[in-house]
């Protein structure tokens, strides 16, 4: 969308490429393929609406690179869609596949609509006709769907039965993010949290820490949070402080234990959105601080596991002296100045895309999973999920090393090398 | 009833007169049943007698022994095991003065001796009641025969030609002596009507005067008739001999037909207009006029109606509007079946109140309006007992507490003291006999269930919905035996009396110059909707509705298409705004549009507490949802409908009961079944469309379901509290003064005396460098949020007020970031070819309902819509000095401080949704019509007393203040006492200027505390509101202020600064 001024997101996700094309010294013909995606497809649907009468929507999908696989990547309902938005986030899941090695490629859709003005029987419709479009460019072995911004499994069930009906046949491989049972995997829950820690655990193997030796600070209590602290109670770590959200003070709260916190204790006093309630919390023995605090705390660790932009030039000054590792189990926690001040005081930092790929690596055992219509147990998943994260982390760190680069940098040169040489071999660029 | 029923002398110990009081009990339950059967079996003898025998034994002190027998009209019933023995007691049945038989009551066995054999007093009362009731009954059949047979014959009349009239007549000559003679009279005087001369000479006593003349004169001289005396003549047969020959046989039985109906009607309305007859002596003519005329389609519709206003106003509410609508809705028996239910004090002249009145009037429209088009399902009313409005002045006299009367007169804190004593003292007194006896068969009649006793004020009736909520609704468990239960009940209506003398209802009334109206309030006593499931006691779910709804979060939702609020257990979470939970919000015109469509999201938004009475404890307990129902899981009623299962991120229907495992379902409250699969909120948009069409203005509603039925639990004109009345859209504002205009999805609403506006420029703010500064925005419009004055700002901004993501689209701010502004408008400005979609609040919208945060949607480039940029570019900025840190923003983020930006002004917003317009504009804030709402709503209501105290006592403190003992420099005040916007709950900003060392700055805190304490005790007496302490101390250093970090940029400031305040004056006098 051609808009004056401001910032537009694919141009934003273009210069972070050309960044990282630098380090690597890419050569232009393979720039110019990267930066732009490979297939895009815009298309209408056309809905009945619950009135009776008709309304046109707007559909996209993008598949950026494919070089390494079927492209992966949700769908979005959003009523300010735009184009530039789903080219700059295929891009980005190009980048996130590649940085843990799974062989798939990078995907975005989305449609133009608002669900919130939308009944349920239209956002079907919706879903059924954005399959009708896309029936034939899309599939388990080339571009696979999953639910993302104001869409679940829901709607991912009602396009996987639309494209089934079309190609008559059972193909659970077309799409993810489905529910156990219907082709879902286990462990999907698990494994984002998990994921953190296993990475977590070979940054401190790398910094020569044993575990049992650490203490950590986490930010939120939701899904992420509280298996994180899962895993890394078990690997023998002390979590002793959390924070969360208080509905009810419209303000975050931090709950602070010295001997570490009861993992179990505080679930059963947590709603199912991951808010605390304090006094019970006081109950069990929790100092309530202010929610911001979680950052000041002396531990060795921090896991900033909710929000986007929590760690702050305004902020990043309060990290204790302590505090060896940042593992960002959050998407985008850490503002570019705050990033800055990290590297600046020799911090490891376990990079967003990196540290939270157990999501997409699950996602990406599910489809495994629906092609070969044979589902594994959770041990298994979770055991796979740890080779894939561990050797995702040991490619990043040991490169990170050999050239003294910053671990985030470190990340996006794997990843994008990665994508690069399957394009190279397969003699596109 | 006996009023000195608990008096029998002999038995005055406590174990006595609690015997005495249940044998009245008894003795009431007894009668109450007779009463019942005979009203049941309205057309056999035969049955009614049956089922009376049944009912006599249980109302005699030794109902083991104790035997009936009833013999009249030849039939002769008696108990099972029935034997005459010498211990009788009998009592005649007569009708029109002649016996036709007996009640007789038999003790098989001796027993002690009482006031007659060995039977009581009361008892011989009782038994006279009993036979009085009979005699009643074998009348009103005598009567409905003799209807009956002349209904027959006179479809013959015609046919056979014979003198038919005769014989019905004589049988009412004999029953009914007294109306004999009046339709007689009526007779004579319409032959005389239509002139016939022989009937004139008898009504002028045998005289035939100037007939001719008269006869001339026609019927204007008619009236002239002067009144007969001779009965002898009108008890013969002779008016009828003499109308046989004018008239036909048909004619004459339906005259005397219709004479008899309207004479029984005429003789109630003469009750009812009497403003001397009291409530029983009109439930007594009701019911006469009842069993009188079975058949109300003979009386004229006129009559109809006229007794059915007067029955309004007097058993329900004079309210004229309700009236109006009642007349046509609330029929003569309904009145009649309501009385049974109404546990009247001697000599009452009360009234039920506004909310039984609303109650009942909703439940009859409904009851008769459902139509196959427009279904509306079954609406039930819960079981329900009335106490009337003087129920409360008979209570205090019974007591001798007239005192209390004089409360209201008191200053508010002496009221506030006194309450509790009043509760206790209220709680310690009895109630009048009758009203025991009354409670007493309520509490048969409602069973063990649990009730709530809810206040009908009449004040609401002369209020309206303001005033709902001033007092107490109590729940009681009714647990244990009959007497705890029936002490518990009394115990519940004494609280709810006493709250009548609590200093928020007076407070509320003296506001409003209401002091002088006396008190009157009636009492509902009805049982909870719900079931019980383990120990818990709830119904599935409750709500309430509005047929009219301010709060859209989508264009396709009208305003006409209503709100509801839903929440699994009892509805008192529905009702209150609560700020950690959330109720769920469905459009009952709109049934598939979902306020919150994100799996996440609809979780959030969703209830996550639940009230339930507990029935071991016998109190109401707030569970956590995800709690309760592990321990309730399959057994809760309605569970599918009400609760989906979330699994992998997805809203399941919950699984079949058999499959269910409660522990591990994680059951979320969604109303996904209730809305998706059945008709409840297309019937409840019908119930609303029809209560707003005949009550003739939007309603709201409150109800209950229990899992099989629906229950409708209040019905009133929507709430116009809140700033939610639609206001008037001002014609004459110049141009200039206009700072927008919109005209697209408008709620309604007001808000008065804006002092601040941010305003993000959607030009500037595209323009921003980068994502990173356009999440500066939000981070700068949270920390204005706390720095502005709360609900005196409006937040005004491009595209989607809460975007995630694309932060390009609108402003990415929380809630928290927003939730002091009043109001949030959303501005679509047209970019190129396309105008964005705006976001309705839908990113917290929930939370905007909860805290009453207005949204306006503007659409500057459509008709008549209007932003006046030129203000916003010509207002000078504050955030550079407010926010130095953020001034690189100040293109795109603008503060304005409009008063000081308009000469003084201050900018006001009016929104009507009837009209679809909403304006802004610049007024004198002195111009004194602060609030466009009609004169009945319009409070004197003075937040000034509340600054003005405060700002009084911050001069005295800082005149006490000993600037060399503590080191202070300065004393200043700042925030809403400095800005006259104080309310009830707020606290004293003041800011010290320190320059001590530690010890002195220990001192002064800490005396300064004491103020605090003291003054946040003086605040509890005078509002009500408990706060720790009422001072919000800041103390800043000369290098806070030169560096004007955090508060220390008050003193001095451009905009809102503090004031200072003398100090030390009081030392020298002493203070």
């Amino acid at each position: 969308m051609a808009e004056t001024g401001g910032y537009n997101a694919f141009e934003m996700a273009r210069s972070q490429f050309d960044r990282i094309a630098d380090l690597i010294d890419l050569d232009q013909g393979a720039r110019d393929f990267l930066r732009t995606p490979m297939r895009e497809y815009h298309f209408t649907i056309p809905v009945r609406m619950d009135d009776g009468s008709m309304k046109v929507f707007q559909g996209f999908r993008v598949q950026h690179n494919d070089a390494r696989g079927p492209s992966k990547g949700g769908i979005r309902f959003h009523p300010q869609e735009t184009i530039d938005t789903v080219r700059a986030l295929s891009m980005w899941m190009t980048w996130k596949c590649a940085v843990v090695d799974i062989p798939l490629g990078g995907g975005k859709g989305g449609v133009i609509c608002d669900p919130h003005n939308l009944s349920m029987r239209e956002q079907e419709s919706i879903c059924r006709g954005f399959v009708r479009q896309l029936a034939r460019n899309i599939g388990p072995l080339s571009d696979v769907p999953a639910p993302d911004v104001m869409t679940n499994a829901q709607h991912m069930l009602w396009m996987l039965d639309e494209y089934e009906a079309i190609h008559g046949g059972r193909y659970p491989g077309v799409i993810t993010g489905k529910p156990v049972g219907m082709g879902g995997s286990l462990g999907r829950t698990q494994a984002t949290g998990y994921g953190v820690v296993y990475t977590l655990r070979e940054a401190l193997k790398e910094l020569d820490i044993r575990p049992a030796d650490t203490t950590a600070s986490v930010q939120g209590f939701g899904n992420v949070a509280q298996y994180a602290i899962e895993l890394y109670n078990q690997i023998g770590g002390t979590v002793v402080c959390v924070s969360c959200w208080d509905q009810k003070d419209q303000c975050p709260y931090a709950f602070r234990r010295k001997e570490g916190i009861d993992l179990e204790g505080l679930r059963s006093i947590t709603d199912p959105f991951g808010g605390i309630e304090t006094a019970k919390a006081r109950e069990q023995g929790y100092e309530v601080i202010p929610g911001d605090e979680w950052i000041e705390q002396d531990v060795d660790i921090l896991i900033p596991s909710a929000l986007e932009n929590s760690i702050t030039a305004d902020n990043v000054e309060k990290i204790g002296k302590r505090v060896k590792i940042v593992a960002e189990g959050a998407n985008g926690p850490t503002t570019p100045e705050a990033d800055n001040a990290l590297h600046a005081r020799g911090i490891h930092v376990i990079p967003d895309f990196l540290a939270n790929a157990g999501g997409v690596t699950c996602s990406y055992f599910e489809q495994v999973q629906s092609n070969m219509n044979y589902y594994w147990e959770m041990d298994e998943v979770l055991g796979k999920l740890d080779v894939k994260m561990t050797s995702a982390y040991v490619a990043v760190s040991e490169l990170a090393r050999r050239r003294d680069l910053y671990m985030r940098d470190a990340a996006y040169v794997v990843s994008i090398n990665r994508v690069v040489e399957a394009c190279r071999e397969r003699g596109w660029v | 009833m006996p009023n000195d029923a608990a008096g029998s002398g002999e038995r005055r110990t406590p174990d006595g007169l609690l015997e005495s009081l249940q044998e009245r009990a008894k003795e009431l339950n007894c009668l109450y049943h007779v009463e019942e059967a005979l009203r049941t079996h309205e057309n056999s003898l035969e049955d009614a007698l049956e089922s009376v025998i049944d009912a006599i034994p249980p109302g005699w002190q030794y109902p083991d022994i104790c035997r009936a027998r009833i013999s009249v009209e030849g039939l002769d019933k008696r108990s099972e095991g029935f034997e005459a023995t010498p211990w009788v007691l009998t009592s005649e049945i007569s009708v029109q003065g002649r016996t036709v038989g007996s009640v007789e009551v038999y003790y098989l066995e001796g027993r002690p001796e009482e006031d007659q054999g060995p039977f009581l007093k009361e008892e011989v009362r009782l038994i006279n009641t009993i036979a009085g009731l009979i005699g009643h009954y074998v009348l009103r059949q005598r009567l409905q025969d003799v209807q009956k047979d002349w209904e027959a014959l006179r479809e013959q009349g015609e046919t056979q030609g014979t003198e038919i009239w005769r014989s019905p007549l004589h049988l009412l000559r004999e029953s009914d002596r007294g109306l004999y003679l009046r339709i007689a009279h009526k007779m004579l005087n319409y032959l005389c009507q239509v002139g016939i001369d022989e009937a004139q000479r008898t009504l002028m006593g045998g005289e035939p005067t100037a007939s001719t003349e008269q006869g001339a004169r026609g019927e204007a001289n008619v009236p002239a008739c002067p009144p007969l005396q001779d009965t002898d003549y009108l008890l013969s047969d002779a008016p009828f001999e003499l109308a046989s020959r004018y008239l036909s046989q048909t004619e004459i039985l339906t005259r005397v037909q219709n004479w008899m109906q309207e004479d029984k009607a005429s003789t109630f309305l003469r009750v009812l207009n009497n403003p001397r007859t009291s409530l029983p002596e009109i439930v007594d003519a009701m019911r006469r006029f009842e069993h009188g005329i079975p058949d109300k389609l003979v009386l004229r519709p006129s009559t109809l109606k006229t007794l059915r206003v007067s029955l309004t106003q007097r058993i329900l509410t004079e309210q004229i509007d309700f009236v109006r609508v009642a007349k046509e809705n609330v029929h003569i028996e309904d009145f009649f079946e309501l009385s049974g239910r109404m546990i009247i004090p001697a000599g009452s002249h009360g009234r039920l109140g506004g909310k039984s009145a609303g109650m009942v009037l909703a439940h009859r429209i409904l009851e008769r309006a459902s139509t196959p088009e427009r279904p509306i399902g079954e609406n039930h009313l819960p079981n329900t007992w009335y106490l009337p409005s003087d129920g409360l002045l008979d209570f205090i006299g019974h007591n001798d507490l007239q005192d209390v009367i004089e409360q209201k007169f008191k200053d508010t804190d002496e009221i506030r003291r006194e309450y509790p004593d009043i509760v206790r003292l209220f709680k310690s007194s009895t109630f009048p006999p009758r009203i025991m006896n009354g409670l007493s068969v309520a509490l048969d009649d409602l069973d063990d269930v649990p009730l709530i006793v809810r206040s009908s004020s009449l004040l609401e009736d002369r209020l309206g919905t303001a005033f709902s909520g001033k007092y107490r609704s109590l729940f009681v468990a009714n647990r244990g035996s009959k007497s705890e239960r029936l002490a518990a009940l009394a115990d519940a209506i004494a609280e709810v009396y006493a709250s009548t003398f609590g200093p928020d209802p007076i407070e509320y009334r003296r506001e409003r110059g209401l002091l002088e109206f006396n008190e009157e309030m009636g009492i509902l006593i009805q049982e909870v909707v719900g079931r019980r499931i383990g120990k818990y006691f709830l119904p599935a779910f409750a709500g309430v509705a509005f047929s009219n709804s301010e709060f859209r979060w989508s264009p396709r939702i009208e305003r006409e298409d209503g709100l509801v609020r839903l929440v699994p257990g009892l509805g008192t979470r529905a009702v209150d705004r609560v700020a950690d939970d959330y109720p769920t919000l469905l459009v009952p015109g709109k049934p598939n549009l979902r306020a919150n469509v994100a799996v996440d999201e609809i979780v959030r938004y969703s209830p996550r507490w639940m009230d339930v009475i507990n029935l071991e404890t016998g109190t109401i307990e707030t569970k956590r949802v995800q709690d309760l129902m592990k321990e309730l899981g399959g057994d809760y009623p309605m569970l599918r409908e009400v609760f989906s299962s979330l699994q992998d991120g997805m809203l399941k229907q919950v699984p079949p009961p058999v499959m269910l495992d409660a522990e591990r379902e994680n059951l979320v409250a969604t109303f996904d079944g209730l809305a998706g699969r059945k008709p409840f909120l297309e019937h409840l948009d019908n119930v609303l469309d029809l209560l707003e069409a005949k009550l003739g203005t939007p309603v709201d509603i409150e109800f209950a379901h229990d899992g099989e039925r629906f229950y409708l639990l209040q019905c009133r004109p929507q709430s116009k509290a809140d700033q939610s009345t639609p206001a008037p859209i001002p014609k004459d504002v110049s141009p200039d003064r206009v700072i927008f205009a919109a005209d697209r999805h408008v709620s309604n609403g007001w808000v008065p005396e804006i002092t601040h506006v941010v305003y993000v420029d959607p030009d500037g703010y595209a323009e921003l460098a980068g994502r990173d500064e356009m999440l500066a925005v939000a981070r700068a419009v949270g920390k204005l949020n706390r720095l502005l004055p709360t609900k005196r700002f409006i937040l005004i901004g491009p595209g989607r007020w809460g975007s995630r993501g694309d932060v390009k689209l609108g402003v990415s701010v929380t809630y928290a970031d927003i939730s002091n502004t009043a109001m949030l408008i959303e501005v679509a400005k047209r970019k190129g070819e396309y105008v964005p979609d705006l976001s309705f609040g839908t990113h917290f919208f929930q939370d905007l309902v909860e805290s009453r945060i207005r949204y306006l949607p503007l659409y500057p480039d459509e008709n008549d819509a209007t932003l006046n940029e030129r203000f916003f570019k010509g207002a000078s900025n504050l955030l550079p000095e407010m926010l130095p840190e953020f001034s690189h923003l100040a293109v795109a983020l603008k503060v304005i401080d409009v008063p000081a930006a308009a000469d003084g002004l201050v900018l006001r917003v009016h929104m009507n949704a009837d009209l679809d317009e909403a304006i802004g504009f610049l007024e004198d804030p002195d111009e004194n019509h602060a609030e466009p709402v009609p004169v009945e709503e319009k409070t004197s209501r003075k937040p000034v007393q509340y600054w003005q105290w405060r700002l009084g006592m911050a001069e005295r403190i800082a005149a006490a203040i000993d600037p060399e003992r503590f080191g202070v420099e300065a004393v200043y005040v700042f925030g809403s006492t400095k800005n006259a916007t104080a309310g009830p709950a707020s606290d004293i900003d003041l800011l010290v200027h320190f320059r001590g060392d530690e010890k002195q700055r220990r001192a002064l805190t800490s005396w300064l505390e004491g103020w605090g304490r003291a003054l946040a005790e003086m605040n509890y007496l005078r509002t009500g509101y408990r706060t720790e302490s009422l001072l919000d101390l800041h103390l800043v250093t000369d290098e806070d202020i030169e560096k004007k970090t955090s508060y220390a940029a008050k003193i001095g400031a451009v905009t809102d600064a503090a004031r200072e305040l003398p100090m030390g004056t009081a030392i020298e006098g002493g203070v």
